[in-house]
């Protein structure tokens, strides 16, 4: 037995839960004085005029929690011998939020889908240990959300009673990142709209604030695009299995109220061939290899597209994708070579001209492109300064984006694919594994460095990151369980910022899945329960 | 895209699918190419008298799911295309079940899933004609009934409320399984499973035609098993106080199994893997939650019962015997796997037995080990152990002991050299736990002991008879798939298990040989298996998805 050990576990059994706000703010201080919610505990506005309607909401949602989360801490006697303690300690009568003096009053939702580098999502949260009011403040009605995420998640139950042991609390807080996402694909498989605003819910627990959703692809064409109905109607599973215009808006609202914005992603030209069954003039190797073709009548045919579905989404990101291309698709694809041919123009220079016209389309429509990396580190195609970059391949291509000037998301695979490790999904493949094994575990992830090898000017580029689900192996039978808890782990390194330590990072982490599972999201254990009640003691060097 | 592939794809495309989407593809079957539908006034006849009441609701349940399964064929048009020939198809009004001549007393189907094994009667007969002439199922016991009304709940799509098959008649001719241990084995002790979690994981279980239920249901970590007599264990060693399965949840859950073909094993993991009792018995644990953990056990917390003490050998093979005595399985497992050496090295109270009695460890683990195996055999149940009871301790196992094979596959041979009795659960192939990462904490680069995942594919190519003799090949019983829940909670439950377990089930009932005579492989199992998935998330259990839909409409299409 070594010492060293022995003295970290006494202090780490100790019957204290931890403070276990996930992502953990910027600044904050705890105490030791136990508190509980009074009876009647409210939330109160003050010199709010005309609170808007998602803020009151967000206030009402909050006190549901309080209510119903009965989450125990999570220590061995889940706080028995903290009941004569909970029971003496001084009550909580009152929140009260306001914004700071000059602020304007929008809505949250209003908030939430200005530029990306312009949202303020910061607030301060002051909960004296004497029983007087708590006090949220923030410049924005996103920062109270984010505000009144933080007050629900300090509280645990015992016996009905809602208590805290670590007050006086003071909080100052606001992102290290503005994007801080998760990816959805609902093309390989479908998700209604239930599974997506349950996973809206989560995100906006752990603060994550965009849903890129990547939601056609060459499997199936769910969106209905208003004046481009035949896709969705010929391209999705079934009629069922579609997102209607007001199916979107009720996801987008849904999203917005929760401080969410929603970059959708219509991929092109790759990881369209779904748009075949529709229109088979503009699609090149179908069902061989998917992919469409640059004809002068597909681009312009893409381009309304993008503009049609673009304007579904409030958004001002909106992806064209640009993943994947695979060129052999159009060396076979005769109509391709002679419209090369007709034009005079490489596949390189075609490509070129199809992104153009898709991003003026976009711009016209006052949206800000984003693509996947190949579109600025493997073709020769000319983006607009504002473009911004998803890194997928590797981690290591940020540098590359970094070095051309773009800014740009972390999404990469070898840190942030949720479907990593679950096998090889192509059929008749008996010792095949996935292709970006192993599983990606929430510790890799939250070792992530969103500098790495990034000067200090390059590293204002790195707009944050995001964990991604490509579907091919979930569905909604398993979507919470693949995703949460660990897509938090990318929510607090994009918040709290880089360097956090995971055996610090595990108890609350712990905490935050718990409390999923009290709200209905089913987040799977990282642990044994018995090491989730001991913080620590199942660390590999304990 | 090379030839080969091309070649594939039009074989794919032209052709249906051959066979019916069954799981377990029956030993013998033989399918037309008729369609024929549930007529509205459909009913099951039951022809057994004196039925035993899980019979008849095990018919009950067979006409719910055919109403409420609800699935649509899983081709491109969803059956569409089948519209023409359903309209016009016979309607079948009947099925009737029997038990051959002979066989006219009906115990049980409870009665008869808890039969020695190796002994159970699961064989069906069952014919479906496509003339609307009345469908039979017959058996020699009520458990080879239910098989057969598994297999018929299995032949049916949804067409706009129709419900239809395409591929009558059918006839299956004494389909009976391969290997009588078809299993799943849950660990309900690194995290807690309520009742109606296991329940709906033995329906599941039951679709497949599984036949046990190895409930690995405490450990170090928990103890919820209530024990009569005993119950300061689990009201000490469990994770809360309604973290436990009490006398009558056990009793809920083995009749709820029986009824549906499955035997419930049940482990008491000995001497290791025990830590848990130190909370109510301080005395007869070892090394309980020592530090670091990495040198007293495989994962924290340590604690392993003082296997030299006399008292503590009484207090285990009384507790055994106490659970054991209410159970109607003649199977019950003491474990014995990972006995952890240096947490006896360092126990005061062990080492003094030892000096006291005069014996080595291991001829105290072989006193301690007949003495539980004792109060089993007494009470007439066959001990079931782990494989390191076998081939790493020198402990006198009695030869109806079964014995787990868990390490690798590699080390079912050395069982068979002993003549003993083998359950296939190796790690390299069955372990539904691995590839989803290291749980431990602190460890930012660890993956899981056991990487990769074993896919389905991996699963269903396991060869029971690999390395041996045609002397040795009874001594296999069969084999099982596993979940080690330290990852694994009622959340991702179904997603974990389900539909990859099946895979083994179908590997142990149909054996090597599909019905026409070619070898079982993956590529005619990948659009059955979807089939059973869709089925089973239809019947409310989260199967997962094994691939895009576009794939698992399009069969073959998406293959390597």
């Amino acid at each position: 037995m070594k010492m060293l050990p022995l003295v970290a576990l006494s202090v780490l059994l100790s019957l204290t839960p931890a403070f276990a706000v996930w992502p953990l703010p910027k600044q904050f201080t705890t105490g030791s004085t136990p508190l509980r919610l009074a009876s009647g505990f409210s939330i109160k506005l003050s010199g709010i005029q005309n609170a808007p309607k998602d803020l009151t909401d967000a206030v009402t949602r909050t006190k549901g929690f309080l209510s119903k989360d009965k989450l125990q801490a999570l220590v061995p006697d889940r706080g028995a011998s903290s009941a004569a303690t909970i029971k003496s300690a001084k009550t909580l009568k009152s929140l009260t939020l306001s914004l700071t003096s000059g602020s304007k009053v929008r809505s949250i939702s209003d908030e939430s889908i200005v530029d990306v580098e312009s949202r303020s999502e910061g607030y301060t949260l002051t909960i004296p240990a004497d029983g007087s009011d708590a006090v949220l403040k923030a410049n924005s009605t996103l920062g109270l959300f984010r505000g009144l995420t933080t007050f629900g998640q300090l509280w645990y139950d015992w016996a009905g009673t809602t208590y805290t042991l670590q007050a006086p609390f003071s909080i100052v807080d606001a992102p290290a990142y503005p994007y801080r996402g998760f990816m959805l694909d609902t093309a390989r498989n479908f998700f209604p709209v239930e599974d997506i605003k349950r996973t809206l819910d989560a995100m906006s627990w752990v603060k994550i604030n965009t849903l890129h959703w990547h939601v056609v692809d060459s499997q199936s064409f769910p969106l209905v695009v208003p004046g481009f109905t035949e896709l969705s109607t010929q391209g999705a599973y079934s009629s069922a299995s579609v997102y209607s215009p007001s199916d979107v808006k009720e996801i987008v609202q849904y999203a917005a109220a929760r401080g969410i914005d929603v970059m959708a992603e219509i991929d092109t030209p790759g990881h369209t061939s779904i748009i075949h069954k529709s229109h088979p003039e503009h699609v090149a190797c179908f069902e061989a290899s998917p992919w469409s073709q640059f004809a002068n009548a597909t681009t312009n045919f893409t381009a309304s597209l993008l503009s049609a579905a673009s304007s579904m989404f409030p958004s001002k990101l909106f992806s064209t994708g640009g993943d994947e291309l695979n060129t052999n698709c159009y060396d076979k694809d005769a109509e391709t070579q002679t419209e090369l041919n007709e034009q005079g123009k490489t596949l390189e220079q075609a490509l070129d001209t199809f992104t153009q016209a898709s991003h003026a389309a976009l711009k016209k429509a006052g949206k800000r492109a984003v693509v996947w990396q190949e579109m600025v580190l493997d073709h020769q195609v000319t983006l607009a300064n504002d473009t911004v970059i998803l890194v997928w391949i590797s981690s290591a291509d940020a540098a590359s984006v970094a070095a051309r000037g773009f800014k740009f998301i972390h999404a990469a695979s070898d840190y942030f694919y949720l479907d990593c490790g679950g096998g090889g999904w192509v059929g008749a493949n008996v010792l095949g594994n996935s292709w970006c094994d192993p599983f990606k575990t929430w510790q890799k992830s939250y070792s992530f460095n969103p500098t790495a090898n990034l000067t200090a000017e390059q590293s204002k580029l790195v707009l944050g990151g995001q964990h991604l689900l490509w579907t091919e192996q979930s569905s909604p039978s398993n979507l919470d369980p693949v995703v949460w808890p660990r897509a938090a782990s990318s929510a607090e390194l994009f918040w709290s910022g880089p360097g956090g330590d995971v055996s610090k990072a595990l108890p609350r982490l712990h905490d935050i899945a718990y409390r999923f599972i009290e709200r209905g999201v089913n987040a799977i254990p990282l642990q044994p329960q018995w090491c989730a009640l001991r913080a620590g003691a199942c660390d590999l060097t304990a | 895209m090379n030839l080969k592939n091309i070649l594939i794809l039009a074989v794919a495309l032209t052709h249906p699918p051959s066979t019916f989407a069954l799981w377990p593809i029956p030993r013998s079957l033989q399918t037309g190419t008729s369609f024929v539908k549930l007529a509205s006034n459909f009913d099951i006849e039951n022809q057994v008298t004196n039925a035993p009441a899980d019979l008849l609701d095990a018919i009950q349940r067979t006409k719910t799911l055919l109403a409420t399964d609800k699935l649509q064929r899983l081709a491109v048009g969803r059956g569409l295309n089948d519209s023409t020939a359903v309209g016009k198809a016979q309607s079948l009004s009947r099925l009737t079940i029997s038990l051959l001549p002979g066989h006219t007393v009906a115990r049980s189907i409870a009665q008869e899933a808890v039969q020695p094994i190796g002994q159970r009667s699961e064989g069906y007969s069952l014919s479906v004609p496509s003339t609307g002439a009345a469908a039979t199922l017959t058996a020699n016991s009520t458990l080879g009934l239910f098989r057969g009304l598994t297999t018929f709940g299995q032949l049916w799509y949804d067409l706009g409320g129709t419900t239809y098959s395409f591929q009558a008649p059918v006839v299956i001719t004494n389909d009976s399984p391969a290997y009588p241990y078809r299993g799943l084995m849950l660990d309900t002790a690194r995290n807690f499973f309520t009742v109606s979690d296991i329940k709906r994981t033995l329906d599941a279980m039951s679709w497949v035609k599984m036949s046990m239920f190895h409930w690995h249901v405490t450990d170090s970590q928990s103890f919820p098993l209530e024990i009569p007599n005993f119950p300061e264990i689990s009201s000490k060693g469990a994770y809360s106080t309604q973290q436990v399965y009490s006398s009558a949840d056990v009793q809920d859950i083995v009749s709820y199994a029986g009824a549906r073909g499955i035997d419930v094993l049940v482990e008491i993991d000995t001497p290791g893997h025990s830590g848990s009792i130190s909370a109510s018995h301080p005395e007869h644990i070892a090394c309980p939650q020592s530090d670091p953990w990495s040198d007293f056990a495989g994962e924290p917390p340590s604690g392993q019962l003082r296997l030299a003490s006399q008292a503590t050998t009484n207090f285990t093979a009384n507790f055994i015997s106490a659970i054991a005595k209410t159970l109607p399985s003649k199977l019950f497992s003491t474990g014995g796997d990972e006995i952890n050496t240096n947490c006896y090295a360092h126990d005061a109270s062990t080492q003094a037995d030892l000096k006291s009695s005069g014996r080595t460890l291991e001829q105290a683990l072989n006193v301690f080990t007949q003495a539980t195996h004792k109060a089993l055999l007494d009470i007439g149940k066959t001990p079931v152990v782990w494989e390191e009871m076998a081939l790493e301790h020198q402990v006198s196992l009695s030869n109806e002991t079964i014995v787990m094979v868990w390490i690798s596959s590699q080390n079912a041979a050395a069982v068979a050299k002993k003549n003993l009795r083998i359950v296939h659960g190796p790690s390299d192939y069955f372990y539904l736990d691995c590839g989803a990462g290291e749980w431990l904490g602190n460890d930012p680069t660890g993956n899981s002991w056991c990487d990769p995942f074993k896919t389905w594919q991996k699963a269903y190519t396991f060869d029971p008879l690999a390395n041996i003799t045609a002397q040795q090949a009874p001594l296999v019983l069969g084999g099982q798939q596993l979940l080690w829940t330290e990852q694994s909670s009622p959340e991702n439950l179904d997603s974990i298990v389900w539909p990859r377990a099946a895979s083994s089930a179908e590997v142990f009932w149909t054996g090597a040989v599909l019905p026409d005579g070619t070898a079982r492989n993956v590529g005619s199992a990948l659009p059955r298996l979807h089939d059973i998935r869709y089925r089973m998330v239809k019947r409310g259990v989260r199967a997962i998805a094994l691939q895009p839909e576009w794939c698992a409409i399009r069969p073959n299409v998406c293959n390597a």
